[in-house]
C-alpha cells in the first residue's frame, strides 16, 4: 500500500459530515478517486469517474475551491478541490463540455477576490483621507478652538504653573539683571499692536542656561542663560522668540492638540495594553513633535520681525542660537526644548537679509556691567 | 501523542501525552500542570510579524506557548480560561477550519496557524472581526468553547442559521452569508438577535451553548461600583 497524503474532500450520505479525505488523480478519461481507509490495515477503495458524468462549480469558505459533483450507486456525491495543482490539471484535461462551467467558476472566483480588493481599497482609502485630514486638517481644528477660548482662562491656566513653579526656585526681585531684563521685554513690547497680555517676567537665579513662557503671558529666565549672552541683545532674541510662543497661544494650541489627539486615537484603538498601549504613546508623541517644530519656527520667524520693529540688533538672536548649539556644555536645557538645526539657523539668517538695513537703538545698560552681577567673568568665556 | 479529555462538561481539561521530543502548541497561559520532563518554551508563532498581525488583528495572544518533551515523555495537563467544553479533532491535511479568536486551546506541532481576513461584510457584521484563525495541518487540535460544544452536520446544499456569537469553528467547505435575524430591521434588534449568519452544507459547524459577550452585560451588572 502506498502511503499518500489526501488532497480532497468527498461528500455523500455514507461519508461523514466533514466529509472523507481522498486522493484525486487528475486522468485522460476523468478522475481516479482513492479513498484513505480510516482503520490501518484496510484496503484503500479507489473510484473512477468520467468526465462526462460530473458537473463543476465554484464553492467553499472562499469560493476558493473547485466543486464536482455526480450522482453515483450511492446517491449525489460532492468533491472538494483545494489543491492548485489538482485544479490546474482538472482545467487542462476537461473536456468541452465542462471547460464553460469551469470558465464561469473561475469567472466566479475572480469577481469574488475582486469584489473584495476593492472593498478594502475603498476602505483602506477611506482610512488614509481620515489620517491625512487629521494631520494636516488639525491645525486648522486646534487654531479655531483656541481661537475661542477667551485670554482670561488662558492666564488661569498658566498662572498656577508659573507661581508652583517658582515656590521652588531663588527668585531675583531687583538688581542690574532684573532691570535689564525689564528694559527688554518693554521695548518688546512696546512694538505689540493690540496686545491682549499683560506679561510678566520672573529672573530665576540658577546655573540652567533656560528660559521659558508659560500661556497667559509668564515668562521665566534663568540668570544662567544671562551669564552665557555676550550682549544684551543675545537675551532679548531669545526674549522675543518666548514672547511670541505665548502671543500665537502656542502652550494652548499643544494642550488642545494634545487633547484632541489623545481622544481622537482613544475612539479608534480604545485603550489597548503592551504593544498597542505603547504605538498609541509613540503616535501622540510624534504628533507633538511635528507641532512642536512648526510652532518654534513660527515664533522665530515673528520673533526676529518684533526684534526688528523695537530696533533690536536682530542678529543677536541668530548668533547666540548658533553658539549655544555649538558650545554643548553644562546644563543649556533651552536646547532641549529648541533644538538648534543649520535650517532653522538659515532660515533666520535669509529671513534677516530680506529686512531693510536700519540702525538698533542700543540699550541704556552696560551688558558687562549685568554680567558681573552674575557673577560672570568679564571676558568672554571661551 | 495521545490525548484525552479530563472531567468533561463545565470545567475539563485535556491530558495531552508527550513521547519524547514531541511537542505541541497550546494558548499561552494553558498549561495547568505537567510532568518534569517538559519544557515550556513561549514562541511567536507565524514568526514575528505573524504574532503581531494575530495579536493585533485578531486580538489573540502574541505568545504561544511550546510544550516539549524535550527530556523524556511526559504528560500535560491543559485548561481554558471560561467554563466550557472542550473538543478534541484530528486534522488529516484536507480538512480546515475556521476558529473564532478564543476558540483555540492546542494544538499539535503539525497544525498552522494563520489569521486570514474576512471579507468586509463577514468581518463588519459576523462579530468574530476582521480576522479570524485558519487551522490546517495535521495533527491533532483541541478547541474550546463558553458553555457546551455542539456539532452541526450539513449536508451538500443543506442550510443552518445560527446567531454569530455563538460561532466556535467551521470547516472552510462551508459558506455562510450574514443576514439580518428578521426581515425589518428594527425587529432584527429588538428580537435579540441583530444579526445571525446562514450557513450552508457541506461541512461542520460548532457552536457554543452561550454567548460569552451576553454574559458579560449580564455580569456587569452585579459589579459593585467602587468608592
Amino acid at each position: 500500500m502506498v502511503e499518500s497524503t489526501p488532497n480532497a474532500l468527498c461528500f455523500g450520505d455514507e461519508f461523514p459530515a466533514s466529509g472523507a479525505p481522498c486522493l484525486v488523480h487528475v486522468e485522460d478519461h476523468g478522475l481516479t478517486i482513492t479513498f484513505i481507509p480510516d482503520r490501518d490495515g484496510a484496503e484503500p477503495r479507489s473510484e473512477s469517474l468520467r468526465f462526462s458524468e460530473l458537473t463543476v462549480s465554484a464553492g467553499g469558505l472562499d469560493h476558493d475551491q473547485l466543486v464536482a459533483t455526480w450522482v453515483g450507486l450511492k446517491g449525489q456525491r460532492t468533491l472538494y478541490l483545494k489543491s492548485p495543482d489538482v485544479i490546474r490539471a482538472f482545467r487542462q484535461a476537461a473536456p468541452d463540455h465542462l471547460s464553460q462551467p469551469l470558465e464561469r467558476a473561475a469567472e466566479q472566483v475572480r469577481q469574488v477576490r475582486q469584489r473584495h480588493r476593492m472593498v478594502w481599497s475603498i476602505v483602506g482609502g477611506a482610512l488614509l483621507v481620515v489620517v491625512l485630514g487629521l494631520w494636516f486638517g488639525s491645525d486648522v481644528l486646534v487654531e479655531l478652538a483656541v481661537d475661542r477660548i477667551p485670554v482670561e482662562w488662558e492666564r488661569k491656566l498658566g498662572e498656577s504653573t508659573y507661581h508652583d513653579f517658582l515656590a521652588h526656585q531663588d527668585v531675583m526681585k531687583d538688581g542690574p539683571a532684573v532691570d535689564a531684563v525689564n528694559e527688554m521685554i518693554h521695548r518688546l513690547t512696546g512694538q505689540i499692536p493690540e496686545n491682549p497680555y499683560t506679561f510678566e517676567v520672573t529672573v530665576v537665579k540658577s546655573d540652567v542656561v533656560n528660559a521659558f513662557a508659560l500661556p497667559g503671558g509668564y515668562i521665566v529666565v534663568f540668570t544662567g542663560l544671562m551669564k552665557k549672552a555676550e550682549s544684551g541683545e543675545e537675551v532679548a532674541g531669545v526674549l522675543a522668540h518666548e514672547l511670541n510662543h505665548v502671543l500665537q497661544r502656542h502652550g494652548l494650541e499643544r494642550i488642545i492638540k494634545q487633547l484632541g489627539f489623545v481622544a481622537v486615537v482613544s475612539i479608534v484603538l480604545g485603550n489597548p495594553p503592551g504593544l498597542g498601549g505603547m504605538m498609541k504613546q509613540l503616535g501622540v508623541e510624534l504628533m507633538t513633535l511635528k507641532f512642536g517644530r512648526a510652532q518654534e519656527t513660527e515664533a522665530d520667524l515673528t520673533g526676529l520681525e518684533l526684534l526688528y520693529r523695537a530696533k533690536i540688533d536682530p542678529s543677536g538672536m541668530i548668533t547666540f542660537f548658533q553658539r549655544l548649539a555649538e558650545k554643548d556644555e553644562g546644563r543649556v536645557e533651552w536646547l532641549s526644548t529648541h533644538p538648534m538645526s543649520n535650517a532653522r539657523a538659515e532660515r533666520l539668517k535669509t529671513q534677516l537679509a530680506e529686512m531693510p538695513k536700519q540702525n538698533p537703538e542700543p540699550f541704556t545698560f552696560e551688558w558687562t556691567k549685568v554680567r558681573a552681577s552674575q557673577g560672570a567673568p568679564p571676558s568672554t568665556p571661551p | 501523542m495521545k490525548s484525552e479529555i479530563l472531567y468533561p462538561g463545565a470545567f475539563p481539561m485535556v491530558r495531552v501525552e508527550l513521547a519524547e521530543g514531541e511537542h505541541i502548541k497550546a494558548e499561552s497561559g494553558a498549561m495547568v500542570a505537567c510532568s518534569p520532563t517538559i519544557d515550556i518554551e513561549s514562541k511567536m508563532e507565524g514568526g514575528f510579524l505573524g504574532a503581531l498581525s494575530r495579536k493585533f488583528l485578531t486580538g489573540e495572544k502574541f505568545f504561544f506557548q511550546t510544550l516539549r518533551a524535550s527530556r523524556g515523555a511526559g504528560e500535560v495537563l491543559l485548561a481554558p480560561t471560561v467554563p466550557g467544553e472542550i473538543i478534541v479533532m484530528e486534522l488529516d491535511g484536507v480538512n480546515e477550519y475556521m476558529v473564532q479568536k478564543d476558540g483555540f486551546l492546542a494544538g499539535a506541532a503539525g497544525v498552522v496557524i494563520d489569521s486570514q481576513m474576512q471579507s468586509m461584510s463577514r468581518g463588519l457584521l459576523g462579530g468574530e472581526g476582521f480576522f479570524i484563525l485558519k487551522m490546517s495541518g495535521k495533527g491533532m487540535l483541541a478547541l474550546n468553547s463558553f458553555g457546551a460544544i455542539h456539532k452541526i452536520e450539513l449536508k451538500p446544499g443543506q442550510e443552518y442559521i445560527v446567531d454569530n456569537s455563538h460561532l466556535v469553528a467551521w470547516s472552510t467547505t462551508t459558506t455562510y452569508s450574514i443576514e439580518k435575524a428578521t426581515s425589518g430591521w428594527v425587529a432584527s434588534f429588538t428580537s435579540g438577535e441583530g444579526f445571525v449568519c446562514r450557513f450552508r452544507g457541506p461541512g461542520v459547524v460548532y457552536i457554543q451553548s452561550r454567548n460569552p459577550g451576553s454574559f458579560g452585560a449580564w455580569v456587569r451588572q452585579f459589579i459593585p461600583v467602587s468608592q
